[in-house]
């Protein structure tokens, strides 16, 4: 018996035909987004309204910092699972300093430098110590989640909270939320430095190919501890602002952001570049997951069922991911 | 009693790694199957295995056409495969490994151990009655050569005929080569035959009793062991059609060689010594030998200086005494490695992505990119290589194997301005098609001109004859009598990598 294996020709003709394979690959999710909004948009009475939208905007707003931080750490191939507690830490470390009637500037400052800190244990743990990050943060977020229980007693952190503080999650500049607006301003910084800087397009060749790029002569392990610190340093960033929103620190709100900050940069990584998590791909991704979460609130869905659905649905976008490229995060 | 091959083809996308490959194999004989790398060896064994099904041709087993569509089929006929990596589970001992997947067992799955360690000392004693293995301690812990020999025996465990060795000695010291040379020369007497496949050209004539020669997926002989010398096995290894005429050896070399730009001393990697080594300015040296012989090996470490013991190198009479490719790449010494995809190009990024690796910051003020700036370097490399490309956005996997190879030595162009005094090229053009070929020669010899030193690793002779000034023979790990270009031909440098004085 025998089997044919047509040989196909190189060059240009296989161009262009993975073009288009591209094509549909690149924006198969963006149209799924689409119609899904148009979906709730006509079935769904309160869902296309100014206040909705503003709605969802705000929901997201965190949710997005904190991807795009994730997505400095995917482009470089490194997993931080201890965002969701980095989180956490500076949502109590600020409330709790400004209760001590700290100034909010230095509160926030402190709060940075928690995060820089976080980030270069990471850092060092995996390029250093040589621990994969999968595994390393996986023991430093249980360490952070552990410190977050220490430093409140278990406790909620509030009252005494200047208002200067709580504007900046619940406050509106020209009737623009401050929350989108750190959102937007988050997302553009990531995006530049992503795509418009020598940083970034290092970011990226470290994590394409991390031998190809140590034999190119640049300094990898600089670049993946760098990618690491930004990961936390985007997710104290966002930390800060939860609280402020909320109006309290709290020992385990972080948390959720762990899986859903996964989910937005795994369903970015289906489209525009597929396979390579882009901060335009992170976004579309949390928009992804602010629709579904919003609109199948107003359907009436219980929380828990919209558990259900969106973990299938991250399912649904790492199946395409791993089928169509290489996925490897170890 | 034999197992026949006939006319075996095995096409892979876009090349064809077996051309109508015929063989018999013996069940009373030791069976040598070389070739350089490519020549298709893996890819022959591994049809004979079961592992790839080919494309077309025949198995007969003592004359009866059999179909091996998976290495249980090949099995259940006799034939085992022992691969090069070794396929022992390290944490369990020797007997378990012997009965991985044939454990006895009790009724509910439950392992019946003593029975277990009873078989395997049994399967061990049948076999070589003279080997005392410890077959109770983890495979992990055991010198490579009683692994090999653990998995021999479980090979053998079955009713097997013919007995696979890929590179059985690779890994071993020269006193365990020994002690497995004559466990695989008694086998032939107990009815089991072997191929074997090695790089250690006196190991297959000594243990064989046929050799069979592949060449670039075709077989070239089959001639009997004790007749064959090691230089007319590397010389049917090695000679190609169309081979070395006096006219791709007599084309110019006109340009002037200048000021030393690269001086090694004394440098010993892995077992190879080379007691003096000097690049000149527009100087193209070529790097020959067997696999195996170090050659690859030098080239490689002249930039990562990985597994250097001792040495001192000076570019361009500075002394480099950092260690660590950056510390290289900074002194203007530049590798374009071999297999591009692992170590050179991200084929998930683009084209401009990939050529600004080495010097994106050349197309940027303040670590901001301009995107003017680098389309138009990206355009500059792109045209002076003629890199077929749709853009520079055009992802790298999307590119034939030329283009990629082209990107890669961009990479050190783009933004470099003449930074690179010494670039060191491994493989140059493995994959590459013959058009891209010659314009990857040209360009290498362009770099030259400009005042580069260049040094070329191949195990493409004919590539040598036509780009290098002087060729260096390694062979035996040591560093033979430089080749001129003048007295470039075949028979010259197969005398040289085979170690015959020249």
């Amino acid at each position: 018996m025998t089997i044919n294996t047509g040989i196909s020709a190189p060059g240009h003709a296989e161009t262009l035909r993975k073009g288009k394979g591209d094509w549909l690959q690149r924006y198969s999710t963006l149209g799924v987004l689409v119609l899904m909004f148009l979906g709730f948009a006509l079935f769904v009475d309160r869902f296309l309204t100014p206040l909705n939208v503003s709605n969802i905007f705000q929901q997201i707003a965190i949710l997005t910092i904190v991807g795009c931080g994730l997505t400095f750490g995917f482009a470089a191939k490194e997993i931080d699972l201890s965002v969701g507690y980095t989180v956490g830490l500076s949502g109590i470390l600020v409330p709790l300093l400004l209760t001590l009637d700290w100034p909010l500037a230095a509160a926030i400052g402190a709060g940075l430098i928690a995060g820089l800190v976080v980030g270069i244990v990471n850092g060092l743990l995996v390029t250093k110590v040589g621990i994969p990050s999968l595994i390393a943060t996986l023991a430093t977020g249980s360490i952070l989640f552990g410190v977050n229980f220490v430093l409140t007693g278990g406790r909620a952190i509030y009252g005494g909270l200047p208002q200067s503080y709580l504007d900046l999650g619940q406050g509106s500049i020209l009737g623009v939320p401050t929350l989108a607006i750190f959102m937007l301003a988050s997302a553009l910084v990531a995006w530049f430095v992503m795509e418009r800087t020598v940083f970034g397009r290092y970011i990226y060749a470290v994590g394409g190919n991390r031998k190809a790029a140590e034999l190119s002569g640049l300094p990898i392990t600089f670049y993946r501890m760098s990618a690491l610190a930004i990961v936390s340093l985007f997710a104290v960033v966002a930390g800060a602002l939860l609280a402020a929103r909320l109006g309290s620190g709290q020992p385990n709100v972080g948390e959720r952001y762990l899986l859903d900050g996964l989910a937005t940069v795994f369903i970015g990584m289906t489209m525009f570049r597929p396979g390579t998590a882009t901060v335009a791909g992170t976004f579309c991704g949390a928009l992804f997951i602010g629709v579904i979460n919003n609109g199948l609130n107003l359907v009436g869905l219980d929380t828990y069922v919209q558990n259900i659905v969106k973990g299938v649905i991250i399912l649904a976008a790492v199946a395409i991911v791993s089928r169509t490229t290489k996925l490897s995060l170890l | 009693m034999s197992c026949r091959l006939e006319q075996i083809v095995m096409d892979f996308p876009g090349t064809r790694a077996l051309d109508g490959v015929s063989a018999e194999f013996r069940f009373d004989e030791v069976h040598g199957l070389i070739g350089e790398n490519g020549a298709g060896k893996s890819t022959f064994v591994n049809v004979l295995g079961g592992s790839l099904r080919p494309t077309s041709g025949q198995l007969n087993l003592e004359d009866r056409p059999v179909t091996l569509d998976s290495p249980r089929a090949a099995l259940a006929h006799g034939i085992a495969h022992v691969s090069q990596e070794g396929s022992l589970v390290p944490g369990l001992t020797g007997a378990e490994n012997i009965l991985l997947g044939a454990e006895p067992r009790r009724a509910g799955g439950v392992l019946r151990s003593r029975e277990l360690n009873r078989r395997a000392a049994e399967l061990v004693e049948n076999w070589f009655p003279s080997l005392a293995l410890p077959l109770d301690r983890p495979v992990g812990e055991l010198p490579m050569a009683e692994q090999k020999v653990i998995e021999i025996v479980r090979a053998l465990r079955g009713n097997i005929r013919l007995l696979i060795l890929d590179e059985p000695t690779a890994t071993l010291e020269a006193r365990e080569k020994r002690r497995l040379w004559s466990i695989i020369r008694g086998l032939p007497q107990r009815g089991v035959g072997v191929v074997l496949i090695s790089h250690f050209l006196s190991e297959v004539r000594d243990l064989s009793d046929r050799i069979t020669v592949l060449r670039d997926g075709k077989h070239v002989a089959t001639l009997q062991a004790k007749d064959a010398t090691e230089a007319q096995l590397v010389d049917l290894m090695l000679r190609r059609e169309g081979a070395l005429g006096p006219a791709i050896v007599a084309e110019t070399r006109s340009r002037s060689v200048g000021a030393p730009v690269l001086r090694v001393r004394d440098w010993t990697v892995g077992g190879v010594t080379v007691p003096e080594f000097t690049l000149q300015a527009g100087q193209i040296v070529g790097l020959i030998g067997l696999t195996g012989a170090g050659h690859f090996g030098f080239a490689r470490s002249l930039y990562t200086r990985q597994g250097v013991s001792s040495g001192r190198i000076e570019v361009a009479g500075r002394s480099v005494e950092a260690r660590g490719v950056r510390a290289m790449q900074q002194s203007g010494v530049a590798l374009v490695p071999d297999h591009r995809m692992e170590n050179a190009l991200s084929g998930e990024g683009s084209v401009l992505e990939n050529l600004s690796m080495v010097h994106a910051d050349t197309a940027a003020r303040s670590g901001i990119l301009s995107r003017r700036a680098e389309h138009a370097e990206a355009g500059r490399i792109i045209r002076l290589l003629n890199i077929k490309t749709p853009g520079d956005g055009q992802l790298i996997r999307n590119l034939s194997g030329g283009n990629k190879q082209k990107v890669s030595i961009g990479k050190w162009l783009y933004g470099a301005g003449d930074r690179y005094r010494v670039l060191i090229f491994i493989e140059p053009t493995e994959g590459v098609d013959i058009g891209a070929k010659q314009e990857i020669y040209a360009h290498i010899r362009r770099l030259a001109a400009g005042g580069a030193g260049i040094v070329i690793a191949s195990s493409d002779l004919i590539e040598i004859a036509q780009v290098c000034d002087i060729a260096l023979p390694f062979a035996h790990g040591r560093l033979g009598t430089p080749i001129p270009a003048s007295e470039f031909s075949e028979a010259r440098f197969i005398a040289a990598i085979s170690g015959e004085a020249a």
